[in-house]
């Protein structure tokens, strides 16, 4: 062993044999470290949870045809003749078709309504999708989890399971009103934990019937016979019909509008995240530098003995770290027991009211945990370089 | 056969800062200390005494001057330099001990010997040697929290001479101790420059401390103004 690695080693054992000496101080850094470590990952969590809601919403087996001139559901319109085109069209278009030949799709539209939530305070507006009962075959991992699916043309819903447990009044045989008719719980579904889980589902006719949107379609949703199929059925929708239709897959479309949502929580939240732990690695850096000066006599001992100047710096620098690791550590566990799983909401698709889970995943807590190593690297160096510049000779005169 | 002195100081100038002010310690001070020498430094507080001692030390610089100690220009050396010649060359006594506390007395003597490329077991042997050599074999387990002032000070002279220098370095060992430990302490101070030849400078206070050096030199205002060589 050189005799660089002994001396260090040394010093780094004054360094944390003296710190019951310095409790207060190196654990108010551990705190602010494990602080801003858990608020990092709280919002990467949320915006992870939601992406993760979304992704699993969309399918690349699923293409939906949009109309009008947009790329999302909201604002899009299709054409009734339009429909009928695409309906009869033979041939490989891309689309799967059933056993008497019909394509299988669904025509969907989505209307915003008003639910009051548990607290009885809060309201939310919830996604109220109209389909045609195919909907529920071409979505993929989407299962009834409760009760039955709604008859066709009547006015029966199923609802997400999520928005069961969040919302009063959603149990099945209750009776809920929406639009401006009543209509009756007659199923929940699973998705596994995607943003349709907040939705309603209910009978495309109905639907428009109740909000007086008749002979609307907003978007067409075709099961594809393979992810690749989808450009099959953009040729063949440029054929078609005048209308300039786009079909988009249903995983390009959700991972589009989770990708801004999550980012504007990642842009809110790392902004924050940083600027906490400006602060925090002030607050290392005075921690260090009271441990530098706590230390005078043994470091200029030591060095008065021959030790060198480099086993000073880095056994401050390393004690800087060790704190930081401590308070990092501890932000991970305390953000994962607070975050994980934890339910929130926020406005996703369709302008309506989305749930999901907060997810703090591995990347999370790398990625919030190197935020508070770094503290404790970048906090520890003008105190390490500090502890090389005391002057030697207190050694002579403090008493030990 | 004139040898030439192991020490030698010539028109060392030194002085502090506080502030503005400009505190000059010494001026012009010659100095010359002879191989194998145990030299008392006394003078009132404040004359420079530490300051001198530090010099030696290679642990402050002289602001002018020449500071020579064996083949080495200590004057002419960066902080690293000093910093290695220092681990090799000479052993200090502290006052208080110094001595760190969560260290017991054997790895406290044993700090000096980190600094050289030799295996546990060495230094595990020379530790015991000089722990015997300052009677307190069989102490090594014990922490400086346990020991009297005098065991300590044995403890912190140990440390000094474990890797064998040529100079020894004391500020006020005696300072912080009763008559019979200060005794002791000395007792071990003339034996070691009697029989393994150290060169000792000795900074003290105490006339009777003084008696135990082969000659005392007294610092006053930056100059020495004395000498007085033992009976
Ligand atoms: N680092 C320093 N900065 C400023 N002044 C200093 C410094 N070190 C010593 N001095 C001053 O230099 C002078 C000599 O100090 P020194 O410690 O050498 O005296 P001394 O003879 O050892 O005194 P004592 O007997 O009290 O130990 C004193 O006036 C002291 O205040
Ligand atoms: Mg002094």
């Amino acid at each position: 062993m050189s005799t660089q690695i002994k001396q260090t080693l040394v010093m780094t054992r004054v360094n944390f044999s003296t710190l019951p000496r310095r409790v207060a101080i190196s654990l108010s850094m551990v705190l602010s470290i494990a602080l801003v470590v858990a608020v990092l990952a709280g919002f990467l969590a949320m915006a992870n949870g939601f992406e993760k809601a979304l992704s699993s919403a969309g399918s690349p087996l699923v293409a939906v045809v949009l109309g009008g001139g947009t790329n999302q559901e909201t604002g899009s319109d299709i054409p009734a003749d339009a429909i009928r085109s695409i309906q009869s069209l033979n041939g490989d278009i891309g689309v799967a078709r059933d056993g008497s030949g019909n394509l299988l799709a669904s025509r969907e539209l989505v209307a915003p309504v008003e639910v009051v939530g548990t607290q009885g305070l809060s309201s939310a507006t919830l996604a109220f999708r109209g389909m045609d009962v195919s909907g529920l075959a071409i979505r993929d991992g989407i299962k009834i989890a409760a009760g039955r699916l709604f008859a066709p043309g009547t006015r029966e819903i199923v609802v997400g399971a999520r928005l069961a447990t969040d919302f009063p009044g959603f149990g099945i045989g209750d009776t809920v009103r929406l639009g401006t008719v009543d209509w009756k719980v007659v199923g929940h579904f699973a998705a596994n934990g995607s943003a349709f889980e907040s939705e309603i589902w209910g009978d495309v006719d109905a639907v428009r019937a109740a909000f007086n949107r008749q002979g609307q379609v907003q978007s067409l949703r075709l099961r594809l016979i393979e992810p690749s199929s989808i450009a099959v059925l953009r040729a063949s929708l440029a054929t078609v019909t005048p209308t300039p239709l786009v079909a988009v897959s249903e995983a390009d479309l959700y991972a589009a509008q989770s990708g801004r949502t999550a980012n504007l929580i990642r842009l809110f939240g790392w902004p924050l995240a940083l600027l906490m732990a400006i602060g925090a690695t002030a607050g290392a850096l005075n921690t260090m530098m009271s441990s530098v000066s706590d230390r005078t006599i043994e470091i200029a001992t030591v060095r008065a003995l021959g030790f060198g100047r480099l086993s000073a710096c880095l056994a401050t620098w390393f004690e800087a770290v060790a704190l930081a690791v401590a308070g990092a550590i501890l932000g991970v566990i305390a953000s994962w027991l607070i975050f994980n799983g934890w339910q929130a909401s926020t406005v996703g698709a369709n302008e309506a009211s989305m749930g999901f889970r907060l997810s703090v995943d591995r990347d999370v807590m790398l990625t919030a945990g190197l935020l508070g190593l770094a503290i404790g690297v970048i906090g520890g160096a003008l105190p390490a370089i500090a502890a090389t510049r005391l002057p030697l000779m207190v050694a002579l005169r403090a008493r030990g | 056969m004139t040898q030439e002195p192991f020490i030698t100081l010539a028109g060392v100038r030194k002085g502090y800062r506080t502030g503005s002010d400009a505190i000059p310690i010494f001026t012009a001070l010659d100095l010359a200390i002879p191989r194998g020498d145990f030299v008392a430094i006394m003078g009132p507080s404040g004359s420079g005494k530490s300051t001198l001692l530090n010099m030696l030390a290679g642990i402050d610089v002289p602001d002018a001057g020449s500071l020579k100690v064996g083949n080495y220009r200590l004057d002419q050396m960066g902080e690293t330099a000093r910093s290695s010649w220092r681990a090799h060359n000479m052993g200090i006594v502290f006052q208080f001990y110094n001595l760190l506390p969560m260290l017991n007395a054997a790895e406290n003597v044993e700090l000096p010997l980190l600094l050289k490329p030799l295996s546990a077991g060495e230094r595990r042997s020379r530790v015991a040697k000089v722990l015997d050599l300052v009677g307190l074999s069989g102490r090594e387990k014990q922490y400086p929290s346990m020991m009297s002032g005098g065991q300590q000070q044995r403890v912190g002279i140990a440390r000094a001479i474990v890797s064998d220098p040529k100079l020894l370095l004391c500020d006020e060992p005696t300072g912080d101790l009763d008559r019979k430990s200060a005794d002791e302490v000395l007792e071990i101070l003339a034996l070691l420059n009697r029989t393994l030849e150290k060169t000792i400078v000795m900074v003290t206070h105490d006339p009777q401390a003084a008696r135990s050096a082969k000659r005392t030199l007294h610092l006053d205002k930056g100059l020495f103004v004395e000498e007085k060589r033992a009976a």
